[in-house]
């Protein structure tokens, strides 16, 4: 395997990714802000800034159709123009994306592609859906999870249909930024 | 001060029981997954018989089990029929409950029907100038809601459950923050401490 395909998600010590209630014009959920604050030193020095500066210097997207819309498509630039594969079951005819994003209807397909358009840098994983779609496939590499000191209480899970099969993860490295906790793990084997 | 800390070990995707967790399957199938950083002895040492191999998991160990009182909820306590009276070292166990169960238990057991707050101020008042261990999701909600727990002490296990039983299934909608004050990585789990700021 050359470069990961790599989720990057903020969430809740008690496993929230947003807050309640996450729809267009509140697209974190209510009090879902929260889980971002760290995006705060994104430009500085030190570990907040590093990860962020990771998560942009990524060869390719793969995208949640959800996630996709509730960013309004990025206006087709997720970052410096790399493609952006979003995985959706349905293309309604005459929807073309705007800029470099496009459709994929196959999860094995998706990866394919982001892996090939994203060369030697890793792809960057937006959004629940995706990460769970991948993950069952077998096709998620790593996940660096911003583990943020808050119980939310409420709001959308990280996983929630991940099926019976618990999978194994290896932490492979752990930044302590400020407010937030950057654990990077390794997607392993699947077993009971 | 005496502390109340809860010990909790769970999945990274927030789950601490696998699914199916009774009487006779405490840890959910598959759940004990999330105790493997303990280690399982000849079964000879009592409680040192979990004692782990390696130094992070030895020190959150060591803490556990020299706290001064024990504080579990009737549904853990029942499941384990409150360790036969002994925890560890024969400190007194309290357990919050609506209603007193007839007949007696074994060792120090002793059932509160006053309120959560009351039953966290006889247990640290028996602790001394120890802490107090807390046990059990549904208690520790509620000591949350009180404002009486003051730690969580969370073993965070890498693996994805995807099902079972959720640390927090439902809290208020104004979130709680905490303070991350220490951090220990076991070769089996992450070791977090967070003090609640309430």
């Amino acid at each position: 395997m050359n470069a990961p395909i790599r989720l990057y998600m903020s969430m809740s010590l008690d496993g929230f990714v947003t807050g309640p209630d996450d729809r267009a014009g509140q697209e974190l959920g209510r009090d879902g802000f929260r889980l971002f604050n760290w995006l705060d030193d994104r430009f500085d020095d030190g570990p907040n800034g590093q990860v962020y500066g990771e998560a942009t210097a990524t060869g390719a997207v793969i995208a949640g159709r959800r996630t996709f819309e509730l960013a309004n498509r990025w206006q087709g630039d997720h970052h410096d123009g790399v493609p952006i594969f979003v995985l959706t079951h349905h293309v309604d005819d005459g929807d073309v994306p705007p800029g470099t994003a496009r459709f994929v209807t196959d999860v094995e397909d998706c990866a394919a592609q982001a892996r090939a358009a994203s060369g030697d840098r890793a792809v960057l994983v937006h959004g629940a859906g995706a990460a769970q779609a991948l993950l069952r496939a077998g096709l998620l590499d790593e996940m660096e999870i911003h583990l943020v000191p808050v119980l939310l209480g409420a709001g959308r899970r990280l996983f929630d249909t991940l099926g019976p099969d618990r999978v194994e993860l290896e932490l492979v490295r752990r930044l302590e930024g400020r407010g937030v906790t950057h654990l990077r793990y390794r997607v392993g084997t699947l077993g009971r | 001060m005496s502390k109340l800390i809860l010990f909790m070990s769970m999945s990274l995707d927030g789950f601490i029981a696998g699914p199916g967790d009774e009487q006779d399957n405490p840890f959910g199938t598959g759940g004990q997954r999330l105790h493997d950083w303990l280690r399982v002895g000849e079964g000879t040492e009592g409680v040192h018989d979990f004692r782990p191999a390696d130094e992070a998991g030895r020190t959150l160990f060591d803490e556990m089990i020299t706290t001064g009182a024990v504080v579990t909820g009737r549904r853990t306590g029942d499941f384990v029929d409150y360790w036969g009276g002994d925890h560890h070292d024969g400190v007194p166990i309290f357990v919050p409950t609506h209603r007193a169960p007839d007949g007696t238990h074994a060792g120090d057991v002793r059932f509160v029907t006053d309120g959560i707050e009351s039953c966290v101020a006889q247990a640290k008042a028996a602790a001394g100038d120890r802490d107090v261990l807390l046990h059990g999701a549904y208690t520790a909600r509620e000591c949350l809601l009180a404002r009486v727990l003051d730690v969580l002490e969370i073993q965070l296990v890498p693996v994805l459950f995807g099902q079972g039983r959720r640390l927090y299934d439902s809290l208020p909608p104004d979130h709680i923050e905490l303070d991350p004050v220490r951090t220990l990585e076991s070769p089996g789990a992450l070791l977090l401490r967070y003090e609640v700021k309430y």
